[in-house]
Formats: structure tokens, sequence, C-alpha cells
């Protein structure tokens, strides 16, 4: 689904230039759940933007189902985006003037999706994600672990191909946290392909296989648990 | 979508209701001034559009050129009416009227007289080819062929002849002044559309033959010019106004006359469109009403307005990209979630649109209130009725929507850029370039301000000058009395005089023409020989009795005033003598002036005193006594000295009216004083002076709340940074100076670049005047000093507080 080769991003200011990515390559396959791990400033966390099209590469290729996507234009990226990737966010990242039903509603509203459409598939995510009774509140009246449970459903609601998460348990207690894990790990079986970033080792455990990061390279890879019956390429 | 768009609009000006009432409040004002100013700018422009090709239709006008200067008369000579029809070639119809005064007319019907009936033409029956109406009874084409015909509109009718069905009206009779007689031949519709053709009765020109003035009306001596003929042409479709002002331009050659050449005077027939008739005093209407529909204030009306909005909208475009970080994390979501750039732009368009709604809403309430506090500035015709037009609907539609794209365009764009990667991770560095813009557009708002200011305080201070400067007379305790005009004899004028003589609180009376400044003045050209040479000159004649200088203070200078009030003698002014070449007032006293072809003996010299505003400059002026007594008095103003405190003239002038409707029974009262007919010279002034604090009140009002709204940004962002300073031992005016400091440099620029643009554009009004105010250099250090005051006090309003909160609790809440 995901094949990266050589993948370079630089961040410069007017003296330093940072290396954030350098020379990166590796693969993800369909209804694959992959964990990137490494310090704070191996690039993690530039390489999910990239992954997730919100962000440019400086070098390399980066092919998503099958397209090259390295060079494309804002416009064509935010409309792959928006047909094939969900996000999850450390900080939740909800919109404080929207209810839970509106959050969730908008990739919806995005994609040109009918508005009846909508409230069916928007009831059922929610209902799917226990959350249905907070659905007329906004962010800031829900706990931490209801928060990031809408931030999922928002994120699944357009049933994408691929779910990037970044740090998604990183402000939930553990309870809160192994919650959030079960459900990206039953999205995970139910065929989401997931490209989680964290810190936890915990959390990892919870994936097929754990990519470990230094200065913008990959330094290690193990496979938890073989994936299926597909072979992986490394 | 839109709906999520509405929604999410409606909940961020709630959110932040500090900051939308800012931005409804400064559109607001921007918008009712503009509706306000666009009604005025319709209505006097929509006088006299709905005439028949009225872009063929132009007046005939007349240009003099002399040495004394330009004159413009709205009037022809009367052979001019069969010139346009004889000679001139490319005009499809001309038309010659006569503007009739006369005092009474009578329904012979019900024996009724009408005093003074305005608005009465002598016509060609082709003023009704070229001024179409509806007609009631009668037709254009017969109407008015016949001697002794009038044509009256409907309300003139229905006021002559109340009892009677329209239908009846035709055929009735009409005496005008007691011996010409007409019959109704016609009715039709009064206008009901803008107009400046009020008239009401048009009696058949060849009537005129009857009247005394016939000479004046339908003579055909080229010499004269009276404003009250008029002529009008409609140009062929296929020719040209240039093509027949060429024609007129040989005309005017054509027959120059030996006056003319003696005095160097040139005449220039000319051609006044029908669209300029409203705008054009020089030339003139036929509106009596005293309000007067200027372009030249229109359109510094119409730039007010856009100056205002445009300051709303600078409020608007810096409050929002000033709290753009604040909105970062929902564009970071919504682009992340797959909104497009354009979107997001077409999102916050919606919400300025929404705002922007709110504000019209607003403003068309003002605009009610305006109108109502306006009155008296506005014209008669403009009123709440004029809102319910297309032409409002239409102007308020284009505002908000102009007024949407020029505050919500630039702000979506700056937020729709933010990047998405960036922003979520809560890295929003409001980049300097954005600062950079805000602080020219704060610059630019306070500039405007400043300008406001300045002028207001030097067109007042200008204002002051010319009502308290001295004008070389006394003016103070002095009323007038003007008595009928139709009565033509001195007897009941000296009757009167020698009765309010009798009144003990009245120190003196005089009979005379006009108070020495005023807006009527005769003038007559003097000659005076002297070694063969001729020297001519324009004089303005005053008419006054042997108490007139005495009783307004005007001092002589040498010689003695006229022996009697009957005697033509004249006392001459200083610009006067000077004008005819001496220097030593002594020395023209016992010379003669060739006035009307009569040597006239000058027998004294009086002070300069100002005859007209301070706009003008003193003219040469003579003050002679009743020189046409036998025929018709020009004794018609009875001048009267108060004595005592103000208070109690109240009562002296109940005692004047009494006597004056003993001597003139049933005849209107009117009074004045001097000093306050003075004040109205300068109408236009303090017309503007009224305009001009609005708009400075508004422009600061507007400024001062966008400053508020930046600062209080400013202030809420720099919240942890005042608490780590004050907790390093920073005091309260320490902070605030901090905090201050980069807005008051801002004022301070903003000063700076309004000082030359203040300074020239005031140059160039007072240029106007012939008497000057200085132009101070406090004017313009108040107004600066005035503006960084202010601007301190609104930004420590909220400065302060930030300063004296307790530092711990910034600290924690950050």
């Amino acid at each position: 689904m995901i094949k990266i080769t050589d993948l370079e991003k630089y961040y410069a200011t007017e003296e330093v230039r940072t290396i954030a990515l350098n020379k990166l390559s590796f693969q993800v396959q369909e209804g694959e759940f992959v964990a990137v791990m490494g310090p704070s400033g191996c690039g993690k966390s530039t390489l999910l933007n990239i992954l997730g099209l919100l962000d440019d590469p400086d070098g390399g290729s980066f092919i998503f189902n099958g397209i090259e996507v390295a060079g494309f234009n804002e416009r064509k990226r935010a409309d792959l985006r928006k047909h094939n990737i969900g996000f999850v966010f450390q900080s939740f990242n909800l919109i404080d003037e929207l209810t839970v039903f509106e959050n969730v509603e908008l990739p919806l509203i995005y994609t040109g999706v009918k508005p009846a459409e909508r409230k069916k598939r928007v009831d059922e995510v929610l209902e799917k994600m226990q959350i249905m009774h907070r659905r007329k509140h906004f962010p800031q009246q829900l706990s931490g672990g209801q928060q990031q449970r809408v931030a999922v459903a928002r994120a699944v609601v357009n049933n994408p191909k691929l779910i990037l998460a970044d740090e998604p348990t990183g402000n939930l207690d553990s309870s809160n946290g192994n919650e959030v894990m079960d459900l990206l790990t039953e999205l995970n079986e139910a065929g989401t392909t997931i490209i989680m970033v964290t810190h936890s080792e915990h959390d990892a455990k919870y994936s097929h296989r754990i990519i470990r990061m230094l200065d913008g390279q990959k330094v290690t890879e193990n496979v938890l648990t073989e994936y299926k019956s597909k072979t992986l390429e490394v | 979508m839109f709906r999520n768009y509405i929604k999410i609009a409606w909940r961020n000006i709630w959110k932040n209701k500090l900051f939308s009432a800012i931005n409804v409040i400064s559109l607001a004002i921007g918008l009712s001034a503009s509706f306000v100013i666009g009604l005025m700018v319709y209505y006097d422009f929509s006088f006299d559009t709905f005439h028949e090709d009225g872009d063929r239709i132009y007046r005939v006008v007349t240009d003099f050129e002399t040495p004394q200067g330009n004159y413009k008369n709205g009037g022809v000579t009367p052979p001019m009416r069969i010139a346009a029809k004889e000679q001139l070639t490319g005009v499809e119809q001309s038309a010659y009227f006569y503007n009739w005064w006369i005092s009474e007319a009578k329904a012979e019907a019900n024996k009724q007289t009408f005093k003074d009936p305005e608005h009465i033409i002598l016509a060609e029956a082709s003023y009704f080819d070229i001024f179409q109406y509806n007609w009631i009874a009668g037709s254009k084409a017969m109407a008015l062929q016949q001697p002794n015909s009038v044509v009256l509109t409907r309300k003139r009718a229905e006021a002559y002849f109340p009892n009677l069905p329209l239908a009846a009206v035709m055929g009735q009779s009409l005496v005008y002044d007691g011996t010409i007689s007409a019959t109704v031949s016609g009715i039709v519709e009064d206008y009901d559309k803008r107009t400046d053709f009020y008239f009401n009765e048009f009696i058949s020109l060849e009537t005129a033959k009857q009247t005394e003035s016939s000479d004046e009306i339908l003579g055909d001596e080229w010499e004269n010019t009276n404003n009250a003929s008029q002529l009008y042409i409609k140009i062929a479709q296929n020719s040209t106004p240039e093509q027949i002002k060429t024609q007129l331009a040989a005309l005017s050659e054509a027959h120059v006359d030996s006056e003319m050449i003696k005095y160097n005077n040139k005449r220039i027939f000319n051609l006044q469109a029908l669209s300029d008739l409203h705008f054009d005093h020089e030339y003139g209407a036929y509106d009596y009403s005293g309000y007067e529909a200027d372009k030249g204030i229109l359109i510094s009306l119409v730039f007010v307005a856009l100056f205002l909005l445009l300051l709303g909208s600078i409020n608007f475009i810096n409050l929002n990209t000033a709290q753009a970080a604040s909105r970062a994390k929902e564009i970071g979501v919504r682009k992340t979630m797959g909104s497009s750039k354009r979107q997001l732009v077409l999102q916050f368009l919606g919400e300025t649109f929404l705002l922007t709604l709110i504000a019209a809403f607003c403003s068309v309430v003002f605009c009610v209130l305006a109108l109502k506090t306006f009155d008296s500035f506005m014209a008669e015709g403009i009123d709440l009725s004029l809102m319910v037009t297309p032409w409002f609907t239409a102007l308020v539609v284009v505002l908000i929507v102009v007024i949407t794209l020029l505050s919500g365009f630039y702000p979506g764009v700056v937020l729709s850029r933010f990047k998405p990667a960036r922003v979520l991770k809560g890295s929003v560095s409001s980049s300097k370039e954005k600062g950079v813009l805000r602080q020219v557009l704060t610059v630019s708002q306070f500039a405007i301000a400043q300008v406001f200011v300045i002028a207001t305080l030097l067109v007042g201070k200008q204002i002051y000058y010319m009502l308290h400067q001295d004008l070389g007379f006394n003016a103070e305790a002095v009323a007038y009395l003007q008595t009928p005009w139709d009565d033509f004899s001195i007897d009941k004028r000296l009757v009167l005089e020698q009765e309010l003589k009798r009144i003990p609180e009245i120190q003196n009376v005089s009979l005379g023409g006009m108070p020495p400044a005023s807006f009527n003045m005769a003038t007559r050209m003097g000659i005076f020989k002297k070694d063969g040479q001729e020297l001519i000159q324009e004089l303005q004649i005053l008419n006054g009795d042997t108490e007139y200088l005495k009783l307004y203070d005007i001092e002589l200078l040498a010689g003695r005033p006229a022996l009697n009030d009957t005697i033509e003698e004249y006392v001459i002014n200083e610009t006067g003598m000077r004008a005819f070449g001496f220097k030593d007032p002594e020395e023209i006293v016992g010379q003669y002036l060739e006035l009307n072809s009569h040597q006239r003996l000058i027998v004294g010299v009086m002070q300069d005193f100002n005859q007209r505003s301070l706009k003008d400059k003193v003219m040469p002026l003579m003050l002679t006594g009743d020189t046409s007594r036998d025929r018709r008095t020009n004794f018609r103003t009875l001048h009267v000295k108060l004595t005592g405190a103000s208070s109690g003239w109240q009562n002296t002038i109940a005692k004047v009216e009494q006597l004056y409707q003993e001597v003139y029974p049933g005849e209107e009262f009117r009074l004045s004083f001097v000093d306050e007919s003075i004040s109205r010279f300068y109408k236009q002034e303090q017309r503007i002076a009224t305009l001009l604090n609005w708009a400075t009140g508004l422009a600061v009002l507007i400024s001062c709340l966008g400053l508020l709204g930046l600062v209080i940004h400013t202030t809420s962002r720099r919240t942890k940074e005042i608490g780590i300073r004050k907790v390093l031992g920073a005091s309260i005016l320490q902070i605030n100076a901090l905090l201050c400091t980069d807005f008051l440099k801002l004022v301070i620029v903003a000063y700076v670049i309004a000082l030359p643009i203040a300074w020239w554009g005031l140059h160039q009004w007072l240029e106007d005047y012939a008497y000057k105010t200085e132009m101070s250099w406090w004017v313009f250090a108040l107004s600066g000093l005035g503006m960084m005051l202010l601007a301190v006090l609104i930004m420590s309003f909220k400065t302060l507080k930030a300063a004296i909160a307790n530092p711990v609790k910034a600290l924690r809440t950050e």
C-alpha cells in the first residue's frame, strides 16, 4: 500500500539546515499495523505528516496505492487525503466550536456526502464508539478518553484505507489509553491499515511490526506478529 | 456545507463577543454613513431624469467676462428666442419662457384673491413639446396658442377653484395683478418625480404684451439679459451640443454692442445640460427654498463614507489576522479532513458576510436615526421613503458584498495558508510580514483620523475667525425690519420711523436699503475722468439716510455725509477711493464721478467695511440717499439700534411689531438681527463644520475601537511575559509603557504622515477666503497631542489591568 524510497526532508532556518528524514525507505502492506518509535526529534512526526499528505518530501519517492504522490500539489494531496486517510492526534484536535456530532461529520462534508447519509453514518460510528449519548456536547465538556474516542470516530467515519495515529494515547491515562488501543486494533482487524507513532513500548506491542528511527533514519525493525500470510520485504 | 459555515461563523462571533462587537460597530458606522450619504447623492442626482429625450435638452445661458470678474447668468436676452428658431440649425425644438413674479391672482368664479402666487411662467406653446406633461383637460397643441390663456397644474387648479370639479375649471377666468385676465385652457398633472421645474401656472407668452414688462420679456434689444428670461432647446438627434455652441458663439460675436466694447465686457451664449441644472448655482434653478445641491459637498461626502467604510474594514482585517493563531487549530483540522484552500476562504468570507449582515441591519436602524438628526442638513425631500426604493436595496446589497470581500478576503487568505502539519503541532508563529501589514493598516487608519481632527480644528478656527472678525461696522444690537416690497412709496415708512423713534428702548432708527453687509447689493459703473483718461470702476451702491453711518458706527474719514435724505450726493469707501487713484481721503472729496451719464459729487469718504462674507475682499462702494423717491423709494428697510440687555429685546420687538401692524395691517413682519444674518453668510462653512465634526468623531471612534481590539489581543497574548516581568521586578508603569510603546509609535508615524496632507489640504481650502485665520502651529500640535493622549488612555484601560493583575495567576493560566 505504501512504499517510500530514499525519502528526504530538511528544515532550514537562516543559519542551519536540519535533516529530518535522511534517505528513509520502507513499505507497508495493506491491512498492516505498524508502530514507529524513536526519541524526540528523530523524524517520526515529519514522516507521519508526509505519509498523511500534509507535507511534501524534499527528495525520494512516495508511492501510495501504486501512485507516485511525492510531487503532488496541495489540491491533489487534499483530494487523495480526504478519501483515503484518517488521522488520530495526541492532542485530539477537535474543533472546539463544533459539537461531537459536527466534528465527526466534518470529513463527510468535505467528501460531499449528502446530509441524510451523513447523519446515518455519523450515528453509526458514534454508536460503535459508544459516545452516542454525547453527540450534542462540545469537546470541552468531555473527558480526554471521550475526546479521543470522538477523534477516532472522526478518523474512521469516512472508511479510510489508512489511519495515521500520532501518539494517540499520549494525553490519556492508562485505562483510557488501553481503550483507544483496543479500538485501533479492532479497526485493524476489520481491514484498516494503521501506522502509529508512539513513545510507549506498551502501545507498540499492539502492532504487527515496530520501526525504530534515529536522526531521520531507520535503525531496526522488529516483526512482532507475522502479518497474515504475506511475506514482508525489508 | 453552507449551513456548517454559518453555524461555526455564528459560534465564533458569539465566542469573541468583544471583537465581534468592535467589528460590527466599526462596520455599522461606515455602512450607516454610506447609506445616509447614498440617499443624499441619489436624491440630488435623481432630479429631472425622467424627461423624454432629457439628454438632448439644454438651457441656453449667458456667460459674462468683465475686468471685474466673470459672471454666469441662467437667462438669455429676449431676441434669442427668435434666433433659436430662425438662425440655429440642429435644434429640434426651442421654448422660451419668462419667470413671472406677480403680487396677486384672482379667481373670478369665487372672487377669491391669492397673494404672491409663485411658480408662474409666461411660456411659448412649445414648452409642452420639450417638457411632457400628462394632460387632464385640454391639449398641448391648442392650450397656449391664444393670448390670455393659461394652463394650470392639478394642484394649482384645486387651490384656485376648490369647489369646482377639474372639468369645470376649464374656461374659468383668472385676473393677475388686477389687470391681466386669462382663461384656463388646459390642466396638467403636477410632476410626481423629483424636478426643478416647479411651475404650476403656464400663461401664453403673447399675454406678456399686456404687461408692464412687455419690453423686458419680448423686446428686440440684444443688450439686456435677465435671468427670468429662460430658453430651452432640444437638440436634433443628428446634431451635437458643440455644433450649437459654435453657432451660439457666432451669435455672441454678431451682437457685440458699443457699451460692451467700452467697458471691455464680453458676452458669450452657452449651453447648460439639463442634468447640470440641479447643481450649478451660478446659473441657478427655480427653487427658492434655500437648499442648495452642491456637487463638491456631495463628492466630499462620498469620500467621507468611503473613508469610514475603509476604517471599519481595517479594524476587521486587523482583528481577524491578529486572532489568526486562535483559529489555527481549526484550520489545521479542517485541512487535514480534506478542506481545500478555496473552501476555507469561502468559509471565512461567509463569517465576514454574516458579521457584515448584522452590521447592515444595525445600520439601517442608525440610518433612520441619522435622517432625523441631520434633518436640517439635508434637502426636504430626503426621508425614509427613499429607503424603500429598489435603488436603496441595491446600494445595501452592493455594499454588503463589497465590504465582505474587502474585509474578509485577506484574512481568509492568510488563515487558509496555514500548514496543517505545523499548526497541529501548535507552532503558529504569526510571521513578521503579517504584523507589518497590520501596522501599515493601523497607521493609515490613524493618519485618516488625524487629518480629520486637524481639519475640524482649523475649519472651526476659520469660522470663529469670520464670525468674530471686526467687519468695520457695528452689527451688535442692530435689527432691520423689511417692509412690503410692493409698496413703492416712502410715506408709510416715514410714519413707521417716527413711531419707532418714540420707543424708549430704541436708541436710534435709520431708513435705508439693506444693512452694510448683505447678499443684496446694486452695482453701477462709475467713470472718473482725469487728464483726458477714463478710469472705469464697478461700484456697489448702498442707500441710507443721514443716520445710517451713525447707527452702524461707520467712521467718516473726510468730508461730510449727504446733506439730506434725498439729495444725490455720494460718500465713497476707502477701497473705492483707491480704485480711482486717490491716496488721501481729503483729495477725492469734491470730485465728480460719472454715473449713468450724470456727473455726481463725492462729499465724503468712509472707512472700509466688509459688504459680504470674509470670503470676498472689500469692494468699492458708495453710500447715497433715496435717489429715486419720486418713482419708487430705495428706503425699504428700517434699521433699529436697541439699548439695554438682550434679555429685554423681546419686549421691544413686540412693540415694534405692534406698530408695524398698525402701519401695515395684515403684512408679514420680517425682522432680523444683523449679526444673525451675517452668520448666515457662513451657512456653507457651518454645514462643512457639522459634517466634519461627525466625520471626525466617527473616524476617531472607529480607529480607537480598532486600537482597543489590538491592545486587548496583544495584552492577552503577552500575559505570560507580563507575569514573568513582574516576578522579576518590573513596575506597573514600566509594564504599561512596554505595552503602549509599540502602538504609540504607530500613532506617531500616522501623525507625521497626516501632518503634510492636512496642511496642504487646508491651505487649499483657505485659498478661497480673502480673510483667513492663521494656520497656527498649535492647531497641529494640539490635534497630535490630543490623539496621542486618547490612544494612551484607551490602551491603558487594558494594559494597566494586565499590569496590575497578580503575576502568579498569569503564569498559572498560561
